[in-house]
């Protein structure tokens, strides 16, 4: 997977391998950047960092700080738990700091829990409702014969 | 690289202000003349449009099938969202969803009013599975039928409701997430049928659904109205079955009475009324648009702050699709040390313009108090001129989301081909540019509609103001120049968006 972007003074362009890998798989993450005006390559250090995606979380890991390898910069990993990722490059560059984050997606997301989650609470939901609409017809044909009745 | 559209040109602006400070002016200076003569046409009446117009509401066989084919939409969505690519510009369930159907459906608004409801999918799956009947009355005793609390009986859950929605849209990313569009189809579908299996009527239709109620509050300005011919037909029925219903046909969902219906806002457009009515006295009718916003509607005090959240979040909206909001928000988070998701920035952000929003509105109330030299109850002013919002809204919402739907959707036919966006990559920079080229319609004609409904919008708030403030306040003229002033500084607004260079989606 291929994903363009622009920050500052620079293009980016960050590949993944493969586009969506699985837990225990190896995979490799190349960052190539390069100034937008004069299109020379970035040349110092970047430093990879990941963390979970998941909201409010701010735990961040380092992957690794990696120098340019035929202005590439390339950065493995191997992940043991499927999940999102968000995968953070930075680097400075005339004293400015840049960060850059990438999604980063391990194995593949629960494609039919959430469906069973959802069939199951309504059905819960409906019989629960069935139960309880036939306890009151069953009060209400009790209360309806004995008021019918002599006394 | 993200790719920006270009906002209307400053002649466009130019001329839209220009129009705005000669009504304004024209408006303070000339004595108000009421217009007594409100004129509506019977759709049922014209010669081809009024069968079909009568065929489709009432053989529900016409209505069951538009229903069938948004359920299986809504399915295709779900099932895309869930299984196909998460590329979003490669999935049918983010493009469906965001570009075409958010986009177009308030756009649809102006010409249908809320036509929506009555084919809305998530109503028609929790009906089917609560009720267990395709279009036929069913047994009372599916439900619960529980009367809602009368805490919870007012606009407030709903706006609670959109404000979340907007918050998961803008701040989550849904609307960038094929997964998570699913996942909150789902979620519609489960609140809809927990609400119909617990709740008397249709409580989430009225209360708690906020595309619902934006639906109906924008309605107020829509040029169709579901209304009794003949209102004597109505003031001496003694059996009610618009609200109680027939013996094959349902009641109405949200409790409204024909025969004093005044307002489209919780008009579902399900066309119960008409189909049950032993009259045959209810139909559509074609009125002048917005004449309910300023004539019909009563003020409530919960409605007033849903329309107050309905013109803020859809500024709100704008703001982060101008260039230099992703600066901002870096900024301002940078203040509060807040990193990842920015989810904490992104979210006092969005409270900071609910609170402007108001702030800036209860500031012209008030200088309205003082003009009428407090002869009126702040309340009753503040939510008697909120109604002036809602055109303010409406036509900036339309106005920003010609550019989702025209500028955004050029992809919908590979799409089609491919809805689950299955081996399929990103789209690489020349195809970004050339879709971007691609516009279903030219650029001038996008401007002109541009401006032309931001002083649409203008004109009918005006005409709120004016009609609003001369039932509330004798001799006004002046007294509601500050409400003017609002009305102008909100359009000024809306314009300054629209005139910024705005992202692509995606």
């Amino acid at each position: 997977m291929q994903v363009e972007t622009q920050i500052g003074d620079y293009y980016i362009t960050y590949m993944v391998f493969p586009a969506f890998p699985d837990p225990n798989e190896p995979g490799r993450v190349n960052l190539y950047a390069s100034r937008i005006d004069n299109g020379k390559p970035f040349a110092g250090e970047v430093a990879f960092k990941v963390r979970n995606d998941s909201l409010f979380n701010e735990e961040e890991e380092l992957l690794g700080v990696q120098i340019p390898d035929d202005n590439v910069f390339r950065q493995g990993f191997e992940f043991r738990e499927s999940g999102d990722f968000i995968v953070r490059a930075e680097f400075e560059s005339d004293g400015e700091p840049y960060q850059v984050d990438f999604p980063l997606q391990i194995g593949e997301p629960a494609r039919w829990g959430p469906i069973g989650i959802t069939v199951a609470v309504i059905m819960f939901v409906l019989i629960a409702v069935n139960l309880i609409q036939r306890k009151r017809l069953t009060s209400d044909r009790i209360r309806s014969s004995h008021q019918s009745s002599p006394r | 690289m993200t790719m920006t559209h270009p906002g209307l040109p400053p002649s466009w602006s130019l001329v839209v202000c220009l129009f705005m400070l000669v009504l304004s002016g024209h408006m303070l200076l000339t004595n108000y003349i009421p217009n007594r003569r409100s004129k509506s046409i019977n759709l049922a009446g014209i010669p081809v449009l009024g069968t079909f117009i009568r065929n489709l509401f009432e053989k529900p066989v016409i209505l069951l099938l538009l229903k069938i084919i948004m359920v299986c939409l809504f399915i295709l969505v779900i099932s895309a969202g869930l299984s196909g690519s998460q590329i979003p510009e490669r999935n049918i369930a983010t493009v469906l969803t965001w570009n075409i159907w958010w986009a177009g459906l308030i756009i649809s608004i102006f010409f249908l009013g809320s036509a929506w409801c009555a084919i809305c999918p998530w109503d028609a799956i929790s009906t089917w599975l609560v009720r267990r009947r395709l279009w036929r009355r069913a047994e009372p005793n599916n439900s619960l039928n529980l009367k809602v609390s009368r805490k919870l009986r007012s606009v407030w859950p709903a706006l609670i409701l959109f404000i979340a929605l907007t918050w998961l849209e803008l701040g989550v990313g849904v609307t960038s997430s094929p997964y998570m569009t699913a996942l909150l189809a789902l979620a519609m579908v489960l609140m809809a049928t927990v609400s119909l299996a617990i709740y008397e009527g249709k409580a989430f239709c009225r209360y708690f659904c906020p595309v619902g109620r934006t639906i109906g509050f924008y309605s107020q300005l829509a040029p169709v109205e579901l209304r009794p011919i003949n209102t004597d037909i109505c003031a001496n029925c003694k059996t009610l079955e618009c609200y109680y219903g027939s013996e094959t046909v349902e009641p109405c969902p949200t409790h409204l009475v024909m025969g004093r219906l005044k307002q489209n806002t919780y008009c579902t457009s399900c066309g119960n009324c008409s189909r049950s009515c032993p009259d045959n006295n209810v139909a559509w009718r074609l009125r002048a648009p917005s004449k309910e916003a300023i004539e019909d509607a009563r003020p409530h005090w919960d409605e007033a702050w849903f329309m107050l959240g309905l013109l803020a979040l859809t500024e709100f909206h704008g703001i982060t699709m101008i260039s230099f909001y992703e600066t901002w928000l870096l900024q301002f988070a940078s203040l509060l040390n807040d990193s990842g998701k920015l989810l904490w920035s992104f979210s006092i952000l969005l409270l900071l313009s609910l609170a402007v929003v108001v702030f800036i509105y209860t500031f012209f109330t008030w200088l309205t108090q003082i003009a009428c030299q407090k002869k009126q109850d702040f309340k009753k002013i503040f939510s008697g001129f909120v109604f002036a919002t809602l055109p303010l809204a409406f036509s900036y919402h339309i106005a920003h989301n010609l550019n989702h739907l025209f500028r955004e959707s050029s992809g919908i036919g590979t799409l089609l081909l491919n809805p689950l966006g299955l081996n399929t990559q990103p789209l690489s920079m020349m195809e970004k540019h050339s879709r971007h080229q691609e516009l279903l319609l030219s650029y001038d004609i996008l401007f002109s509609l541009q401006a032309g409904l931001i002083a649409f919008g203008f004109w009918i708030s005006l005409k709120v103001i004016q009609h609003r403030g001369n039932t509330m306040m004798a001799d006004a003229n002046w007294r509601l120049s500050p409400m003017v002033l609002f009305a102008i500084f909100i359009t000024a607004l809306h314009l300054w968006l629209l005139m910024q260079p705005m992202l692509m989606r995606f």
